[in-house]
């Protein structure tokens, strides 16, 4: 989905939401009441800069308006790949982002994360794995690596893998994977705002998304394990 | 004099032995148990008995810890669905049983490419675990200084703990210099200029820019003092604490954010940037302090 068709389509009774470069923040309403909306657009690369701009929005959802709900807006190309970046302590700037989200859901916010582009590897993990519930709208391509990249690392023939990938969800990039996985709670195609606000009525304080893995099939084992190790 | 023990080079069990109390581990889901990748086998792969993750129980200087820690030797310590999922049940239990920390060994180049999925799933559902354990309380210190490093998911996890030990040889960023390479360009990265990586992402750097608590010699003894040096009730994270960070990461960027090289960095910080590769931690530390 393009951005503007998003912005339209999740929230027809207004928002001020503003683009400045890949980065986007501000407020929209939905059901009569006011939510946060931050993200990138795009296909971002999230990179130090781009942590510390969306921790700040962040920090003053926190600081001026805490418990609003937070709808994070995915569309990124994964962490930017520099010998700059990587000197800096990229994983620090990530964690801190993290953190942040964190502190947020502490504080009464309810994180939703609506992927509308692509959503890769470390990006991804920034900005959009942390929510409570992540919902996938038309647009949304989560992935980790593309098959040709994991044929090179694996050295394993990308034939194998596109074969592989017809039937198998635990490796292969797309939504219907992640879905299978837990990953993606739920794919949207219309009656947008309808639902966003029905989900934001729930209960979304647990990640469910091990056991949602199970229920689906595509990780039989991630929660039997979990449950093993707390009960042992 | 005792003689060195690497932690470089030991096995993850032989790390975990050398850090607790002697003869206290208990292991959680043994290799007897038989916990192996369900997706492996689908690539021709082999398997491990504990997929590459040992966990479990013990005291350190007395205090109850649990521990976890990745091994290096089997697939790069690398995050699939069973590994990632031991690391989560084993910090849900401490959020439970509440012992005075949690341990985490890194040695990991990150996702399991075979189960990228469940691998990078896995990777956030162990730090939504981690923020778990740590709001009920329980400290997670992470070591880092095994032959894999802690690059991809392992590291953006490791950067979550509240403390980080490390060696020089404990490498520690996003994406590795070989990833960087295949995607950018030699001219990026050359992963081949060993000197380059130890700089870039090696544990001197890391420690200089505080996100090493402490750095340690190549030595197990020496990860186990620090284990019990930072042995303390945790900090909650609070708005105040995170502006700091995001302050003190802001300042970092503005004042570094141009350097393509550590020896750079380290001049700016007022070190003899020629020397600082050959200093021991300890001296570091102390240029550390004067500059």
């Amino acid at each position: 989905m393009e951005l503007n068709d998003l912005l339209n389509s999740f929230f027809p009774d207004g928002h001020s939401v503003a683009v400045d470069g890949d980065l986007l923040c501000g407020e929209a309403t939905l059901g009569g009441e006011t939510v946060a909306v931050l993200g990138t657009t795009n296909h971002a690369f999230i990179g130090a800069r781009e942590a510390l701009v969306i921790t700040d929005h962040l920090l003053s959802i926190v600081e001026n308006t805490p418990g609003r709900p937070i709808i994070m807006l995915v569309d990124n190309s994964g962490q930017r790949m520099a010998l700059n970046e990587e000197l800096l302590v990229l994983p620090e700037y990530i964690s801190t982002l993290l953190k942040t989200q964190q502190l947020a859901r502490s504080t009464g916010s309810k994180l939703i994360a609506l992927l509308y582009g692509p959503a890769i590897a470390g990006g991804f993990i920034a900005f959009g794995m942390l929510a409570d519930r992540i919902i996938a709208v038309p647009g949304a391509e989560p992935s980790v690596m593309k098959l040709e990249a994991i044929s090179r690392v694996t050295k394993m023939p990308l034939e194998k893998l596109e074969d592989l990938a017809k039937t198998v969800s635990v490796f292969a990039p797309g939504c219907d994977n992640f879905f299978k996985m837990g990953g993606v709670y739920e794919v949207w195609s219309d009656r947008f705002s309808e639902q966003l606000s029905k989900l934001l009525a729930t209960d979304v304080s647990r990640d469910l998304r091990a056991h949602l893995g199970r229920e689906r099939g595509g990780r039989a084992c991630a929660q039997d394990v979990i449950d093993d190790v707390v009960r042992a | 004099m005792t003689p060195r023990i690497s932690y470089f080079e030991a096995s993850a069990r032989k790390r975990i032995n050398g850090i607790v109390d002697p003869g206290t581990f208990r292991e959680i889901l043994p290799p007897e148990d038989r916990r192996v990748s369900p997706h492996l086998g689908l690539f021709d792969a082999p398997v491990s008995f504990d997929d590459g993750a040992i966990i479990g129980e013990a005291t350190v200087d007395g205090k109850p810890v649990f521990l976890f820690a990745q091994e290096g030797k089997f697939r790069g310590g690398s995050l699939g669905e069973v590994h990632a999922s031991k690391m989560i049940g084993l910090l849900q239990r401490a959020a439970l049983k509440k012992p005075s920390a949690v341990i985490g060994l890194f040695d990991s180049g990150g996702v399991r490419l075979e189960e990228a999925n469940a691998g990078e799933i896995g990777a956030t559902e162990i730090v939504r675990a981690i923020f778990e354990t740590q709001a009920a309380g329980v400290p997670v210190i992470g070591l880092i200084g095994g032959s894999c490093g802690c690059f991809g998911g392992a590291s953006i996890i490791s950067c979550c703990c509240d403390t980080l030990i490390g060696s020089e040889e404990g490498r520690l960023s996003v994406s590795g210099p070989e990833v960087i390479e295949t995607i950018m360009g030699v001219e990026a990265f050359d992963s081949r200029d060993k000197a380059l990586v130890w700089r870039t992402t090696g544990g001197k750097n890391r420690f200089l820019f505080g996100k090493l608590a402490r750095l340690v010699s190549d030595h197990i003894p020496d990860f186990r003092s620090a284990v019990i040096d930072v042995l303390a009730p945790r900090q909650p994270d609070s708005t105040a604490s995170l502006r700091k960070d995001l302050a003190s990461l802001q300042s970092r960027l503005d004042t570094y954010g141009k350097d393509t090289d550590a020896r750079q960095i380290w001049k700016q910080m007022g070190l003899d940037a020629a020397k600082v590769p050959e200093m021991t931690p300890a001296e570091l530390a102390a240029a550390a302090k004067k500059s």
